[in-house]
């Protein structure tokens, strides 16, 4: 259980799920009259090629950045399934921030990821309350305030802050000392390089420091880790608090970064969300795996496109290819505990 | 006997004519090899059971015994090496092929549902039917009928649920013999049985063995073996050793088979003067969620060096008071002291500030992450001081040496203490917990079950280490249902049933026998 054997072993399910859903979806491709091998040739190239590459980068950020905040939730055993609420809010606050506050330029930025992780943390840390106070399942609670928030965000940008001269729901353009650097020259901005970093921090943060202990082992057992000690609850609400408040700085990366104001169902219709929290399963709340995840499912959703326009294969194809990943990683999650049981427990 | 139409299972008019002078064995296992991955479980084992025998198989854990009646009773395939049953070769894909060539198990873990009646377990799977609608009426006299010939009594119409661990016990015999079993095969029959049911199960065994039915005993309980069995099959490492005639043989010669050299010697007891209660207990009562009461006004007092044993069957309200002391339950009446300082509402991690520390019956389930590597597992507690890290930051090297010097201190067994706790067996993951709990009990260990399942010098090796415990001033609170252990290492021994304490002994006066009343109910109005 060492060095490489382990690395296998950790990555050996996700892979072989990988492969799998790409082998089925050649058949089906197949079976409907299309040749499996240019469409993939088409896929890579416009996914992992010149502005394809930037285009895949691009929508990996916030994918990765969501299926992080998962991860934090998910590893803790606390399931974060408000990613999406959490993400829209953030955004909003810092369209806010930039749009209302007395601020000059230079502090814009940093106010608005204050605002929006402590919003978006905020909102989250109400369902790990409600938890522990009254009983409500994080699963359900979570689940249903991505509506509120959703439908909130919908209500301001298309009544009171809207941009009536656009013409669209959204709100008024953020002054450009707010843009993030580099956002003006494509979709490589500093985000990427935030969520990176992100990456980093939260792998550090589970292996090497105590809360990381805690969070773990609460997500391993958390009957154990309140025998040993750790309080729950507390540490619940503050696990909760983070994910949000991650999901949130994500929102203003996107508005910050991406869209330079709010636009109705920018943040939402891409499912950003969803897709982050498939991530963080497949990589089994690992972040460098969610790091991996999130390249590769933006990379099999822009290289949908490009399949689309190459070989004509209906980019729906590629949402059937990440459900079938999904459902290959499913049946196989269970095996390595299992197998281990198996050859120790009656020997 | 005859009169019993339904269930003439026997060979037994069979056996007074021709067959009797040489009937094949109830159960031939032969040349058995059994591996999982590398480890081999069964290295070319054999073992024959003639009919009518009480076989008692005996071993530590790990020697392979659950492992070869599992193979013997279908739910593993052999990698080599043949079954017969009744002298006819056997090859089971399942138990269901087993149970068809009359083999029956009963498991440590008992598979019954507990929303359904006895009767409906019973007949599970081999239900009487009338025009295709199962007779409820049929199975439950059926049942009676069944009951009463064997002196297993149970009432057929009562739920699973509602039964005691010594009812359920006879209930999964019962569906043995429903089945028409001829080899019946108990693991660890004993291990959850108060001294008065293990009694009715041995004169159930021993009636059953009358009949003709075959009867192997996993077990490593040598008394018990002394006492019941005719022949004991020793195993050691996955090999039979040997196997000897129980009436021609000691304990310690089986023992000497067991683990291959002498019994180390029993630890020896001093009696220390005790300092003052380290632990105080007054009218502590415990609710259960559901609103009943299921600890009554219990007090008690635990002295420096002192250990003191509460003795009961399980589920008597012992693991709930255990509980309610180290605030896993809240406290529903009463106070409760460490060192003086009322700890009643504090947290779990305030009361192991206070110097409280806990191993638990549920191993597995609460005191293990099982998923978690060893090395994680030995730092629950500890994993805010150095040298494991600064309060806020986890050395690496702090916690890895932390837990291999821990792990060398109290022998756990293991290439690897990055792998996970799930990769250790019974014996190890109790090593883990008590290298973890016993240098985090400060003032007070809370002692459950904590020889459950180990073998003789696992077991041996925890207890040594009680005693050390309380020679260097500790105080120990011991909860066992196994009374050899409650003898051996308390001071004074407390009895509960019911969720009440229903006797107070001086180690001098306690008897297995006083116990044993006591722990049944028997004088419970008398010493309230």
């Amino acid at each position: 259980m060492t060095g490489p054997r382990a690395w296998w072993n950790l990555i050996r399910e996700p892979l072989l799920s990988v492969l799998g859903a790409f082998v089925v979806g050649a058949l089906l491709m197949a079976a409907s009259g299309h040749n499996p091998i240019s469409a993939y040739m088409a896929m890579i190239q416009s996914s992992l090629v010149g502005s394809g590459l930037t285009s895949t980068l691009g929508r990996a950020t916030p994918i990765i950045g969501l299926g992080l905040a998962a991860a934090i939730a998910f590893r803790s055993g606390f399931f974060n399934l408000g990613g999406e609420g959490q993400f829209v809010l953030g955004g909003l606050a810092a369209a806010l921030v930039c749009l209302h506050a007395p601020l000059p330029g230079s502090l814009l930025i940093p106010t608005s990821f204050v605002a929006a992780a402590l919003v978006s943390g905020l909102w989250a840390w109400l369902g790990a309350d409600w938890e522990f106070r009254f009983g409500v399942p994080l699963l359900i609670s979570t689940l249903l305030m991505n509506y509120p928030a959703r439908l909130l965000a919908s209500y301001l940008v298309s009544k009171p802050l809207r941009d009536v001269a656009s013409g669209l729901p959204q709100s008024h353009a953020i002054p450009e000392s707010a843009y993030l650097p580099g956002a003006i020259s494509g979709r490589f901005h500093l985000g990427l390089v935030l969520v990176v970093i992100a990456v980093m921090a939260v792998s550090w943060l589970f292996l090497r420091t105590v809360v990381g202990y805690r969070m773990r082992m609460t997500g391993l057992n958390a009957r154990f880790a309140r025998y040993g000690g750790i309080d729950v609850g507390r540490l619940g609400r503050g696990v909760m608090f983070a994910s949000g408040a991650l999901a949130g700085s994500i929102g203003a990366i996107q508005i910050l970064g991406v869209h330079f104001r709010f636009i109705d169902g920018a943040l939402t219709k891409p499912f950003y969300a969803w897709t982050g929290l498939m991530v963080a399963l497949l990589a089994r709340s690992r972040p460098v795996g969610v790091l991996v995840g999130g390249f590769f499912f933006a990379a099999v959703q822009t290289g949908g496109f490009g399949m689309e326009r190459a070989v004509e294969v209906p980019r729906e194809l590629s949402q059937v290819l990440q459900a079938l990943i999904i459902l290959f990683v499913a049946v196989g999650a269970q095996r390595p505990v299992r197998d281990l049981e198996e050859g120790e427990a009656h020997v | 006997m005859i009169q019993w139409v339904y269930f003439d299972r026997r060979p037994a008019l069979f056996m007074t004519e021709g067959a009797k002078n040489n009937p094949p064995p109830a159960l031939e296992l032969r040349d058995i090899l059994k591996k999982f991955g590398r480890v081999v479980a069964n290295d070319h084992v054999d073992l024959c059971v003639e009919p009518g025998e009480i076989r008692a198989l005996v071993g530590e854990n790990g020697a392979g015994k659950t492992t070869l009646m599992r193979v013997a009773y279908g739910l593993y395939r052999p990698d080599a090496g043949e079954i017969r049953v009744g002298g006819a070769r056997q090859e089971f894909a399942s138990p269901v092929d087993a149970i068809a060539t009359g083999l029956g198990m009963v498991h440590q873990h008992f598979m019954l549902f507990p929303d359904l009646t006895v009767a409906e377990n019973v007949v599970y799977g081999a239900e009487p039917s009338r025009f295709g609608v199962v007779d409820r009426s049929l199975a439950a006299s059926q049942i009676e009928q069944l009951s009463r010939l064997h002196g297993l009594d149970v009432d057929p119409n009562v739920l699973i649920r509602d039964l005691s661990v010594g009812a359920r016990q006879r209930v999964e015999i019962l569906k043995a013999l429903y089945r028409r079993a001829r080899v019946l095969i108990l693991d660890e029959p004993t291990a959850v049985l108060a001294p008065r049911e293990r009694d009715g199960l041995f004169a159930v065994l021993e009636d059953l063995a009358e009949d003709g039915t075959a009867i192997v005993f996993i077990t490593h309980k040598l008394p018990e073996v002394m006492r019941l069995a005719e022949r004991a099959t020793v195993m050691r490492d996955g090999s039979v050793v040997g196997t000897v005639t129980v009436a021609d043989s000691s304990p310690e010669e089986i023992s000497r088979m067991m683990i291959g050299r002498d019994l180390p010697a029993p630890p020896t007891r001093e009696r220390k003067a005790a300092g003052g209660p380290l632990l105080v207990v007054e009218g502590v009562s415990v609710d259960a969620p559901s609103g009943r009461r299921v600890v009554h006004e219990v007090s008690l007092e635990v002295d420096t060096g002192e250990i003191v044993g509460i003795a009961g069957a399980a589920g008597n309200g012992q693991s709930e008071l255990i509980e309610t002391l180290m605030g896993f339950r809240p406290t529903a009446a009463g106070k409760i002291s460490v060192a003086g300082q009322p700890v009643e509402t504090l947290s779990i991690a305030n009361r192991r500030e206070a110097g409280l520390a806990w191993l638990p019956d549920d191993r597995d389930g609460l005191g293990l992450a099982l998923e978690a590597s060893i090395t994680n597992n030995l730092m629950m507690g500890s994993e805010a001081r150095p040298p494991l890290s600064n309060g806020r930051r986890s050395s690496r090297r702090g916690c890895e040496e932390f837990a291999s010097v821990r792990a060398h201190e109290y022998r756990i067994k293991s290439s690897d203490l990055r792998a996970p706790a799930l990769s250790l067996s019974g014996g190890n993951r109790q090593k883990v917990l008590i290298a973890r709990e016993l240098p985090l009990a400060k003032r007070v260990l809370l002692a459950e079950q904590p020889t459950r399942g180990l073998d003789f010098l696992s077991a041996a090796d925890v207890h040594r280490r009680l005693l050390d415990h309380r020679a260097e001033g500790h105080a120990v609170l011991l909860v066992s249902s196994e009374l050899s252990e409650i003898l051996e290492l308390s001071d004074r021994i407390l009895v509960m049933f019911e969720g009440r304490v229903v006797g107070r002994l001086g180690s001098a006066e306690a008897t297995e026998e006083r116990l044993g009343l006591l722990m049944a109910g028997a004088v419970a109005q008398a010493t309230p």
